[in-house]
């Protein structure tokens, strides 16, 4: 069907899109280099180079290699992953809202931090790997909640009841949240405070390996199922109509996209908006294909977030401020734009 | 229909994973290099800079590095003679010690421990949450944290690679004595720490002669004004510590009338509860110089007995008597003396 009307056309936006995907990945590289140059410990360009190809004192190996470097590729790994992940919630559910912190998952995943840490001191020994398991446990767990509140028997799972149901439950979280935070000691409010705004941790390579497996999992999964994807943009009943388990499919989608976000928030504390933005500038430069629109979505948030978190460590030297606020305020002023645009 | 676009959409899908792949193996590539680096030897560029900020070790014997559990069970190895010190918020510990720490705590916008100004004039801030590069700039050879907090999630092990890093522990950092103690061992400066714990005893005894017999074993009481907000210290911490502890005065009934499990080293206080205030004697450490005039020239404050009777002493925020380490307490008690003693 599609085919008839449009052969040529297709091609022409089908190496358009590859264009537009070599362009983000070069600015994501650009991106990449200049952060590497940033910090407080002032590396030319040129010192870069001898630091990375070998040749650079203890101390910039030091800087370069353990402390920008693995900072750097978590910034990429999770704004890839929050903006696969946005893009697919906002798929599912047919609503340019969704994402992980409007259905309600990283209040989930903090919740569960604070739980946590209000009865393990934060600085019990193994703490930065259980933190994770726990975010991610309370990720999983909300998502569970949210879907088992908004599906019926008769008519499956309503998108819009999620998306209701998950800002509710959001809103519920937040509250049990704040009343628990105000308990915790100065100490252990400070680095929860911190962590609910997204901080980058100092950056690990243990986290990048904590991470790594999701990313490179649950994305290749994503873009293989970039046809189910496209077909429950088109609802439900032309989905079902074309011979889809609908409700199997969004199932399976719902958790690869909680497993992918969950993941991020744990290393990354809840950081909004890019799941919420990178699919928006994604479909107007890519279109709604998610074969394109996918990759695309990953390579914004990893630009959005390389570039917040080189502006979140230079902005304020030698204080650093949290990455997520710096998504937030980039995030809210294109979003007043976007707003703006629509009324016109 | 559906054959035909799903080879279209086949070859896209390639095209985006092959993006993926660029991207995510991009990433992977330089994680070999981290492990080497953590263990060499300190770098060149630091000797440059080390000779003028660390005072001549006085002790003559060769002291060899040695292996040291810390306070979270690191085995933290000390190098023999450590130059380079940093001891963020421990400054006290190591002025007293005669080390000249390469940096000094601070927060945002200036704030440093305003008593320690004098040793530390030449000695540049470092943020208190000790960001990663800023200490690396430093370049220091031996570390001490003082509390498990500041270096959880991880923050330990990369502090860990820049220097040897010994956690204090806020178990010992709770007594100074106790944390001066820990701290010589490590810096092999045993003797120093004794003599200046013996010469702080000899002082806080005359100290005590002196004010019992001018002023007598009464009470007095210690508040920090800050943000037009009211804290009354107890007798385990900081000038508390000094007065009650070591000098022998008296508690307020304010203090004594919180119970002792819910009292905190800095017990807040409303304005309404002060006037019940019946010390003899009112410390007053005034952090809100400008802002709080209307509050010290109320009625409730004025109506406080020993207000009236003129027996407060101002203390400006620069003082030490928030904190607790031989220079600190060795100061508090020359102020407590030329209050008390007429």
């Amino acid at each position: 069907m599609s085919r008839m009307i449009a052969p040529a056309s297709a091609k022409v936006s089908h190496s358009r899109h590859l264009t537009i995907l070599m362009l983000l990945g070069i600015l994501i590289i650009v991106m990449f280099i200049v952060s590497m140059n940033t910090g407080l410990m002032r590396l030319t360009p040129l010192e870069v180079v001898h630091t990375l190809l070998g040749d650079g004192t203890r101390q910039q190996k030091l800087i370069l290699f353990d402390f920008r470097l693995p900072r750097i590729v978590i910034s990429m790994l999770v704004g890839a992953g929050f903006a696969v992940s946005g893009c697919i919630l906002q798929s599912l559910s047919r609503n340019a809202l969704a994402e992980p912190s409007t259905l309600g998952i990283n209040a989930g995943a903090g919740f569960a931090v604070i739980i946590f840490i209000s009865f393990v001191p934060a600085t019990a020994a193994g703490h930065i790997f259980v933190l994770p398991l726990m975010a991610l446990i309370g990720a999983m767990l909300t998502a569970a909640l949210i879907y088992f509140l908004s599906y019926r028997r008769e008519d499956g799972l309503s998108p819009t009841r999620m998306i209701l149901i998950g800002i509710a439950v959001g809103a519920g979280i937040y509250a049990i949240q704040m009343i628990l935070t105000l308990r915790l000691d100065p100490q252990n409010f400070q680095f929860v405070s911190i962590w609910l705004a997204g901080k980058i941790w100092g950056g690990d390579w243990r986290f990048v390996l904590a991470l790594l497996p999701w990313i490179a999992v649950i994305l290749p999964f994503a873009l293989y199922k970039s046809r189910v994807l496209n077909l429950l943009n088109l609802g439900d009943q032309t989905s079902a109509g074309l011979g889809m388990p609908v409700e199997k499919e969004r199932l399976v989608l719902l958790a690869a996209a909680v497993a992918l976000s969950g993941a991020c928030i744990s290393v990354s504390g809840g950081i909004g908006f890019v799941g919420l933005i990178a699919p928006h500038l994604a479909r107007r430069l890519v279109g709604p294909k998610h074969q394109v629109l996918l990759p695309a979505c990953a390579l914004i948030g990893s630009l959005l977030l390389i570039t917040a978190d080189t502006i979140a460590r230079w902005i304020l030297q030698p204080a650093e401020i949290p990455t997520g606020i710096v998504v937030a305020l980039i995030g809210a002023p294109y979003f007043l734009y976007l707003l703006a645009k629509s009324k016109a | 229909m559906f054959l035909s676009e799903t080879k279209k959409s086949m070859k896209l899908a390639l095209a985006g994973l092959l993006a993926m792949t660029m991207l995510l193996s991009a990433c992977g590539n330089n994680n070999g290099g981290n492990a080497a680096n953590s263990s060499a030897a300190p770098a060149a560029t630091a000797e440059g800079a080390a000779e003028a900020t660390t005072a001549p070790s006085e002790t003559a014997a060769p002291a060899a590095e040695k292996t040291v559990k810390d306070a979270m069970g690191h085995e933290v190895t000390v190098p023999a003679n450590p130059q380079r010190v940093l001891g963020s918020y421990l400054e006290d510990y190591l002025v007293t010690l005669g080390v000249t720490p390469v940096a000094q705590w601070s927060i945002a916008n200036g704030g440093v421990q305003d008593y320690l100004s004098d040793p530390l004039k030449d000695v540049p801030e470092i943020s208190f949450d000790l960001p990663l590069e800023a200490v690396t700039s430093f370049a220091p050879d031996f570390h001490i944290v003082q509390s498990e907090g500041s270096v959880q999630n991880g923050l330990y092990d990369q502090l860990n690679k820049i220097a040897p890093t010994y956690v204090l522990g806020d178990e010992i950092s709770k007594d100074w004595r106790k944390a001066l103690l820990t701290i010589a061992d490590l810096l092999n400066k045993t003797p120093e720490a004794e003599k200046a714990i013996a010469d702080y005893e000899q002082k806080a005894a005359d100290a005590k002669e002196k004010i019992t017999a001018s002023f007598g074993e009464k009470s007095v009481a210690i508040l920090w004004l800050v943000q037009k907000n009211f804290f009354i210290v107890d007798e385990t911490r900081a000038s508390g510590a000094v007065l009650y502890g070591d000098i022998g005065l008296q508690l307020p009934n304010l203090v004594t009338d919180i119970p002792a499990e819910s009292r905190a080293t800095w017990n807040p206080i409303t304005l309404e509860k002060l006037a019940e205030l019946t010390a003899d004697h009112i410390f007053l450490v005034n952090s809100d110089q400008t802002d709080a005039s209307d509050i010290l020239n109320g009625p409730i404050w004025q109506g406080i007995p020993s207000v009236k009777a003129g027996k407060v002493t101002e203390l400006s925020a620069t003082s030490s008597w928030l904190y607790s380490g031989a220079y600190a307490n060795t100061k508090t008690i020359d102020d407590a003396v030329s209050a008390l003693v007429k």
